[in-house]
């Protein structure tokens, strides 16, 4: 990778906080213009990682460096970053238009020159008529907006959010994340967002780290995080998935013929580190489908789920492994309780894990 | 069973009762009465005592024209403020015959001029007001007013003066040579010119820290009232009390019978009980100045009876403070608010 | 704070119209009674003829304000000219209470900021430490300062101990030790406001002036005062106010060479003078100097908050 495209490179950072240790040994790299996300389940290490980007967290061991600049010494109001506070955190005596401009004001740029690049974001985000008004007169979703629009102004070379908006209702959380994502392709600038809901993660996103206990289990575009997670976290976490238990028989460059439960080999892809003998084959819902011929499985139906356009199976193997499967509910006929399903795992689609 | 709750409850009857048979209230002044003497009345007499004290005898007169008149029973007021406060009505009368020890009264204090036969009052303790030198900071001769209105320079920016005009200007007056109460311009020009040429010179005003700073060495020299130089001696103060040539201050606190008193009757026991050589002993023990009752001094402590502050020489001069007129109070009032502003 | 429900503030402002009225008379009858009263009956007494030796006359004049205000020499008789020595002796508590207030800032601040920055569990602690003092009577605190500072005093017998001085230092009966005396009398009316503002701080701002470039100096000025500022503004009111009327630490620190606002009101009531009303007059006048700015500040808050 081109080292100038990298805005953020984040270099085997360990950060303890006493006996705990939030982060151990977290590399990666984010570059220009990019959507990157920081996803994992709560305490996994989000928000010290991006706090320590931010300069409000030493680090233990490791460094951060901004274009190439080790930044790692220097105070968080000496880094050229900014950030997007997960309550907001704006200044209750000023106004909208007084947020915004502070930064701004802070690097030296005239009164009148701040108010007018204050009033430009402000458009952006499409807050002009609030300007005059104090944070504690607005809705907490235009609160959100001032929040970026102060973040954005004195143009950062890194925008760094924290679950900006897990204070919003669904509806309002939707419309906003299209905007957000708009905002950032215009803007050219690289964000830097966490959160711990993957429909974000995966609706958003460039590119997402996927973090657990301080470690980051795997790097990729949204669709390689779904499509090919590394290992069983990775899999579980993101979306809904069946992880069978297989025999494998052989791993041969990034393929693995396996035997599922019930004795059917399969010729599937297998991710890095993948070895013989037991392992974890990960299949997702709706590549599971019931067929008339023999299947690669047979299960026992026990419930469904009616979800709109789909049908959900809860179903049980031979052995007793719970499945899940997925089909499309336009025409077909949900399977009793106790029906004996044979079912296709579409053998290209699903992944073995290196557990 | 039953008798004896009843007897218990009788017995109880009988202490509230007993508790109830009387009661006396003082205004007094601050560190003035030994507290036995007060609990040996309350036995003596069977009567619930309490006190409450001030500081001047200005607040004595302001607390009870604020509406205290009719809460207590007796009040110490010193020579000139009894005449203020009979002028005022704020005294009742008795006569002799209720008051039996009243023979008690020493001669040359039955008929002052502040209370002529002694009809609302009796004498409580005399002395005077005068001040008091540390002889390990000035070993110069201890005669006269000039050590305080203007001073040697070793006594210079270490001198406390009493925090009230009366005592103050009354002294500077003594010294200046001016009479008291003068309505002369020139006078008070000079009296006024004298006491702001010595203020520098002086540390602090207080009257009740008076024995306090002579004690702690805060002051080298301080007005101070006789008794009291006494204790400050007493306390370790290495220091002698002025009977300057120019003259001091005399004055008598008195006990008297206030009007509307809620008790008379436990005021004039007091009162009687005051006059009984053995009491009126144990108070000169104890605040150390001079009872105006014949017979105390076979109870006396030496040191008390012999104390120099009680003893002046033959020779010296001493004067009751004068209650001014309004018209002329006025321009006192005006030279102190000055001599503080 | 900023996360402050929206709309809230409307309804809860709403709900203070409807029923707040009834659910006050109390405090309004107890405002009206030991607060009101008092006043209206200085005011009353400020304007009444003085009687000798204390008390008043029923009969209306300005006398006790010409007083204070109009000096006609001092046998009455010069034509007159502005009387400096009241405003004199206001100026000089003013003056005071005012460099009180500003070292309790200076001091107290810190110490607020300090406490309210400990961990939750240890906080009531420091501020159990810090009021300690506040158990022991005024007077009595006030009488061991002066112990403390006098010049055979363990101050002095320290420092000449140390060897830093040779000659004690003459502290007594200085306005230092006013000062030193107002300080230690009023501070925690001025760390417990302020304590209370800091603990409601949200220090996410903090961060997002660090965020936002500001240094911790920046921080402080434009970030952190602003908003405890009304704890500020409670604690130096709670501080000025008591250090204008105060006479304990100017009579036995100072020496009571000179008069206080304070002093000067208790001669007239309770000294030789025996004025009611200038000392009525008097009150009324530092009342009126002490609501005027407090109402300047209130409009001035008023203002700023749109
Ligand atoms: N100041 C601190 N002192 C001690 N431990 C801390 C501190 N801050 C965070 N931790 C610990 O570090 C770990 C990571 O915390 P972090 O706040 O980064 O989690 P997170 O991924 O942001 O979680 P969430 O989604 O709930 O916000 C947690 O175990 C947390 O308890
Ligand atoms: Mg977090």
């Amino acid at each position: 990778m081109d080292q100038k495209n990298i805005a953020v490179d984040v270099d085997h950072v360990v950060k303890r906080y006493g006996s705990v240790t939030a982060l151990h040994g977290v590399t990666l790299d984010i570059r220009e213009g990019e959507f990157f996300t920081l996803l994992g389940p709560s305490g996994c290490g989000k928000t010290t990682l991006l706090r320590c980007i931010a300069g409000f967290e030493d680090v233990s061991e490791g460094m951060i460096r901004l274009h190439g600049d080790d930044i790692t010494p220097l105070p968080a109001h000496k880094r050229p970053v900014n950030t997007v506070f997960q309550q907001y955190a704006l200044f209750p005596h000023m106004t909208v238009l007084d947020n915004v401009a502070f930064g701004l004001a802070r690097r030296g740029w005239s009164a009148r020159d701040a108010e007018g690049r204050a009033r430009q974001v402000l458009k952006l985000v499409q807050l002009t008529d609030f300007a005059k008004r104090k944070p504690g007169q607005l809705s907490g979703g235009q609160q959100q907006r001032v929040a970026l629009a102060r973040a954005l102004a004195p143009e950062p070379q890194v925008l760094l959010l924290d679950e900006p908006l897990s204070a919003l209702d669904l509806k309002l959380r939707q419309a906003v994340r299209v905007e957000l994502k708009q905002i950032q392709r215009e803007t050219g600038i690289a964000f830097v967002f966490v959160t711990h809901d993957q429909e974000e993660a995966l609706t958003m996103s460039d590119r997402i780290a996927v973090m657990s206990n301080g470690h980051v289990q795997q790097i990729g575009t949204p669709r390689e995080i779904y499509e090919a997670p590394v290992n069983r976290f990775v899999a579980d976490f993101i979306g809904e998935t069946n992880l069978l238990e297989v025999d494998v028989q052989t791993v041969l460059g990034g393929r693995a013929t396996v035997a599922l439960p019930g004795g059917t080999v399969i010729d599937v892809p297998a991710a890095d580190g993948a070895a013989t003998g037991p392992g974890h084959l990960s299949v997702r819902p709706e590549r599971i489908t019931p067929t008339d011929g023999p299947g690669s499985v047979t299960a026992t139906v026990d419930s469904h789920v009616y979800l709109g356009t789909d049908i959900q199976l809860h179903a049980k193997l031979d052995d007793g492994t719970p499945l899940v499967v997925r089909m499309q509910s336009s025409g077909a006929d949900i399977p009793a309780q106790g029906t004996r399903l044979a079912l296709d795992v579409e053998a290209g689609a699903a992944r073995l894990l290196a557990d | 069973m039953k008798t004896l709750l009843t007897t218990s409850a009788l017995a109880l009857t009988l202490a509230t009762a007993a508790a109830a048979e009387g009661e006396l209230k003082i205004y007094h002044w601050f560190e003035y009465i030994p507290q036995e003497l007060l609990d040996k009345f309350a036995e003596e007499y069977d009567v619930t005592v309490t006190m409450d004290t001030f500081d001047s005898n200005e607040a004595l007169l302001a607390t009870l024209k604020a509406g205290k008149l009719g809460e207590y029973d007796v009040a110490v007021p010193g020579d000139y403020m009894v005449k203020i406060m009979a002028d005022e009505g704020m005294l009742d009368t008795f006569t002799p015959d209720e008051m039996p020890n009243f023979d008690n009264i020493e001669d040359q204090w039955v008929d002052v001029e502040f209370d002529p036969g002694r009809k609302s009052t009796i004498p409580y303790q005399w002395g005077s007001t005068s001040f008091s030198v540390n002889t390990e900071a000035y070993d110069g001769p201890l005669d006269s007013l000039s050590l305080i209105f203007e001073p040697p320079e070793e006594l210079k920016g270490k001198i406390n003066v009493l925090d009230t005009s009366g005592e103050t200007l009354t002294l500077a007056s003594l010294y200046a040579g001016i009479p008291q109460c003068t309505s002369d311009r020139e006078q008070l020009k000079a009296l006024n010119a004298l006491v702001q040429g010595a203020k520098p010179a002086w540390a602090s005003f207080g009257s009740d820290v008076a024995k306090d700073v002579l004690v702690s060495g805060d002051a080298a020299a301080g007005m101070i009232w006789s008794g009291f130089s006494a204790k400050a001696r007493a306390e370790g103060a290495p220091i002698e009390y002025v009977f300057p040539k120019e003259g001091m201050i005399v004055w008598m606190d008195n006990v008297a019978l206030l009007k509307d008193a809620p008790n008379r009757d436990n005021a004039l026991k007091f009162m009687n009980f005051l006059l009984e050589p053995e009491n009126a002993a144990a108070v000169t023990n104890y605040a150390q100045y001079t009872a105006g009752v014949e017979g105390v001094a076979e109870f006396l402590e030496p040191e008390v009876a012999n104390s120099p502050e009680s003893n002046p020489p033959a020779d010296a001069k001493g004067v009751f403070v004068q209650a001014c007129p309004e018209e002329v109070q006025v321009l006192y009032d005006a030279i102190w608010t000055n001599l503080k502003k | 704070m900023a996360g402050a429900a929206p709309g809230g503030g409307a309804s809860r402002s709403e709900v203070y119209r409807g029923s707040g009225p009834r659910l006050l008379l109390p405090a309004w009858i107890f405002i009206g009674v030991f607060l009101l009263l008092p006043v209206i009956l200085m005011a009353v007494y400020s304007f009444l003829t003085k009687e000798f030796r204390g008390g008043v006359i029923w009969e209306f004049t300005f006398a006790a304000y010409d007083q204070f205000f109009l000096n006609r020499g001092l046998f009455g008789d010069e034509p007159p000219t502005i009387e400096w020595t009241y405003l004199g002796i206001f100026w000089r508590s003013i003056w005071q209470a005012g460099l009180a207030t500003f070292f309790c800032l200076l001091i107290g601040f810190p110490t607020a900021w300090y406490v309210a920055t400990r961990p939750v569990s240890t906080r009531s602690v420091w501020l159990f430490l810090i009021t300690i003092p506040y158990w022991v009577n005024l007077l009595i605190r006030t009488v061991s300062m002066k112990f403390l500072l006098r010049d055979t005093g363990p101050l002095n017998e320290f420092l000449m101990w140390t060897g830093v001085i040779a000659e004690p230092l003459s502290l007594i009966n200085t306005n230092f030790a006013v000062q030193v005396g107002l300080f230690y009398s009023y501070l925690p009316f001025m760390v417990l406001p302020i304590y209370a503002a800091v603990e409601r701080y949200d220090f996410a701002l903090s961060e997002a002036a660090a965020d936002l470039y500001c240094d911790s100096w920046t921080t402080l000025r434009l970030v952190i005062l602003p908003a405890v500022k009304p704890g500020i503004v409670a604690g130096c009111i709670l501080v000025f106010v008591p250090s204008l009327g105060a006479f304990l630490a100017p009579d036995l620190l100072g020496g009571a060479k000179t008069f206080m606002i304070g002093s000067l009101i208790e001669e007239q009531f309770k000294g030789a003078a025996g004025n009611w009303p200038f000392g009525a007059a008097a009150a009324m006048i530092l009342l009126t100097v002490v609501m005027g700015v407090l109402l300047i500040h209130a409009r001035a808050q008023m203002r700023e908050d749109g």
